[in-house]
């Protein structure tokens, strides 16, 4: 059994906190990634179930076995960082072929191995190539076939896809997730960009400042992300977030926006969780889902960026400032003014005091 | 007036042609980009505008004057360097007026400078910060700030934020056009990434291998693309560009699973291009008619916002992407099609037609 147990997981670093107790349980043949800003505690978690740094406290299972003083050789992990690790002075098939050679593998079996994984990586035509004479883009993939091959049960990437350009890292994203259809290891990666682990991860785990801040599916943590960081940071752009303020109307519980002078009412199964909040809240809506619409907020545009397949729509300053993303046709310029409005559907409110979402009751 | 032009400028280095035989014309108060893959000419450009690599070919003017021979210091344009190269041992007010102490300009009009600097750029309250207390956002400003205190005619940047994180880069490319629009100052910038180069140019340069491929609005290059080479440089997730064929029923591609009824096909085109964003998916029903062949859905990618579809048609994979989270499954049959106004023809050495 490959599945990981994070049980009260902390990392200090003497007054510094890089993690503040962290729970989290990443089943075995799973693509967990551990996604946040720089400083959030996802590289320093991996470092310890890598075995490279001892937890301050917790414990790591693998499977019902404590990692607790086994040394990272004996872990039975493969990983693969932000800086590829390859022997320049050797080809690419011996790089490949290194770590079964190690393990004495026969010559057959090796050549099998690197034929195989070769030809999954795009390397066959590289083989017998000097990894001195190879791009970053190549190399990065040698650096993931050269752990590969040993067939860990678990894998674990850190940032591997880095330094690579634009058009590779789309590549090498569908590689990565083939790789692990087929191997079935439990994958856990790192990283800072939502794309990535939105599109390869089975669940995700949004970190920051060293507090794991919610663990779902890509979709899930979308949907309905736990708090306003995981809304703001997931998304491209983030979650819109309006302050305002629960109030009784003839339609039911309405928020109040205050100086936007509207109130928009609430879908039924989320007036009573926020009629229980008693506080101020922060009204939330993707910039995906807004639409013009007749009546809502009315608001100037005072930025319009047209990103290839979509037009990102600035409106409204400072507190009140919303994002929408409209199709390229939606003929809005500078200084106009939209009437746009979110489907009630998809409206989630957030307690403005304490960060975190107020559920449907 | 800052126009600045190059005609048929050509730089080599041995014998690699580092940039061959451009032609351009950056407007007064434009902001203009140059995108590219890595070694594509972005950065010898700059450095060919800041004097600090001389034509072996062709001229250069600035404002309407030849610089070819003017030295950097008498260009009057300004450079913002990739890693926001800031002194740490100096405040921010210390940083930004330096090249004007190393002028030897007065100091009344020192302060007169930096204060006009400070309010365009809203750094007022952090002057008297060292750098390594601001924000990656508050250090790019500063670092601007430095730039334009000179007063030059123009300015360049180089990928001036691309160490930021993803959500703060999002943040400052508004903020640079802004402060761009503010100023009305020309600028050149280099960037690689293609969201930040949409986002923020007035007109851009997409360039391959030292050559200058095609020159318009973010917006014509990626809806009118001049070749297959430039169409795939633009646009997340890149064109399908598939070979094609011309059927009984119109154009056909990946083995028959894209048909377009288009009559106004051009005759010589090898190739189609298909933003993913025009594919139009939907579940296969066998209607009996001249519809295209079944496809296949190999993977399906939700990005919230957006869903990217991975099709396999014939021996092509094709992405679709569709708005929102729509029920697409791995392994279902669809049926694929496109707006034939949509669609771009390539001919045979890839240029649009």
């Amino acid at each position: 059994m490959s599945a990981i147990h994070l049980k009260n997981l902390t990392k200090t670093f003497g007054d510094f906190a890089a993690l503040k107790t962290m729970d989290l349980e990443i089943a075995d043949g799973e693509f967990m990634a551990l996604l946040g800003p720089s400083g959030c505690g996802k590289s320093t978690t991996m470092n310890m179930i890598a075995g490279m740094e001892e937890p301050s406290s917790g414990k790591i299972l693998f499977g019902e076995r404590d990692m607790a003083g086994v040394p990272m050789g004996r872990r039975g992990v493969g990983f693969v960082f932000q800086n590829y690790a390859i022997f320049t002075h050797m080809t690419v098939r011996q790089n490949l072929a290194y770590g079964p050679r190690m393990r004495g593998a026969a010559k057959v079996e090796i050549d099998r191995r690197v034929g195989a994984i070769a030809e999954m990586l795009q390397l066959s035509p590289l083989l017998d190539r000097k990894a001195d004479r190879l791009s970053v883009n190549i190399l990065q993939r040698v650096a993931i076939g050269r752990s590969a091959i040993m067939e860990p049960a678990i894998f674990l990437l850190d940032e591997p896809l880095s330094n690579v350009d634009a058009a590779f890292r789309a590549v090498m994203r569908t590689e990565l997730k083939q790789l692990q259809r087929q191997f079935r290891q439990t994958m856990v990666y790192v990283t800072h960009d939502q794309l990535e682990a939105m599109t390869m991860a089975d669940r995700i785990a949004v970190m920051d400042h060293g507090v794991l801040q919610q663990v779902g599916t890509p979709l899930e943590v979308y949907n309905n992300p736990a708090n306003v960081f995981v809304a703001r940071f997931i998304g491209a752009p983030g979650m819109n977030l309006l302050k305002g303020r629960p109030a009784e109307s003839d339609r039911g519980l309405v928020i109040d926006l205050g100086p936007l002078g509207v109130t928009p009412p609430l879908p039924d199964e989320l007036a009573s969780s926020v009629r229980a909040v008693r506080n101020d809240v922060l009204y939330g809506f993707r910039p995906e889902q807004v639409a013009l619409a007749d009546r809502g907020l009315s608001m100037p545009a005072t930025f319009v960026e047209r990103i290839g397949a979509r037009t990102i729509v600035h409106l409204g300053e400072g507190e009140s400032a919303v994002k929408a993303v409209f199709e390229n046709d939606v003929g809005l310029s500078v200084g106009q003014t939209a009437v746009v409005a979110p489907p009630a559907s998809s409206v989630r409110v957030f307690d403005a005091a304490t960060g975190l979402a107020v559920r449907a009751g | 007036m800052a126009d600045i032009v190059f005609r048929n400028v050509t730089k080599r280095y041995g014998n690699t042609l580092a940039v061959d035989d451009a032609s351009f014309t950056v407007n007064d108060n434009e902001f203009f980009c140059f995108f590219g893959p890595p070694l594509s000419g972005k950065s010898t450009i700059l450095r060919l505008v800041l004097g600090l690599e001389v034509p072996d070919e062709g001229e250069i003017l600035i404002g309407g004057k030849p610089v070819n021979s003017v030295s950097p210091a008498e260009r009057n344009v300004a450079m913002v360097f990739q890693n926001l190269a800031l002194f740490p041992h100096m405040s921010s007010r210390d940083n930004v007026r330096f090249p004007l102490v190393e002028r030897k300009v007065a100091d009344a009009e020192i302060e007169k400078r930096l204060a006009d600097v400070a309010q365009k750029l809203h750094i007022g309250h952090i002057l008297h910060k060292p750098p390594a207390q601001l924000s990656g956002g508050e250090r790019q400003r500063v670092a601007i700030a430095r730039a334009l205190v000179r007063d030059p005619a123009a300015y360049l940047m180089d990928d001036p934020i691309s160490a930021l994180d993803a959500r703060l880069r999002e943040e400052t490319r508004v903020e640079l056009k802004r402060i761009q629009r503010e100023l009305g100052k020309t600028l050149i910038y280099v960037t690689h990434d293609q969201e930040e180069a949409m986002s923020v140019a007035d007109r851009m340069a997409i360039l391959e291998n030292g050559r200058i491929r095609q020159i318009g609005a973010p917006a014509e290059i990626y809806d009118r693309p001049a070749s297959a080479y430039v169409a795939r440089m633009l646009g997340s997730p890149m064109m399908n560009i598939l070979p094609s064929v011309r059927g009984a029923n119109g154009i056909e591609a990946a083995e028959g699973t894209i048909r377009i009824a288009d009559a106004r096909a051009p005759a010589e085109a090898i190739e189609i291009g298909l933003r993913p964003e025009d594919l139009k998916v939907r579940p296969w029903t066998d209607s009996g008619t001249a519809e295209a062949r079944p496809a296949r859905v190999f993977e399906v990618e939700p990005l919230g916002g957006y869903t990217v579809v991975t099709i396999e048609a014939g021996q092509a994979r094709l992405r679709a992407l569709l708005r929102g989270q729509p029920d697409v499954r791995p392994d279902a049959m669809v049926a694929i099609s496109c707006d034939p106004g949509r669609v771009h023809y390539f001919g045979q050495d890839g240029g649009a037609l």
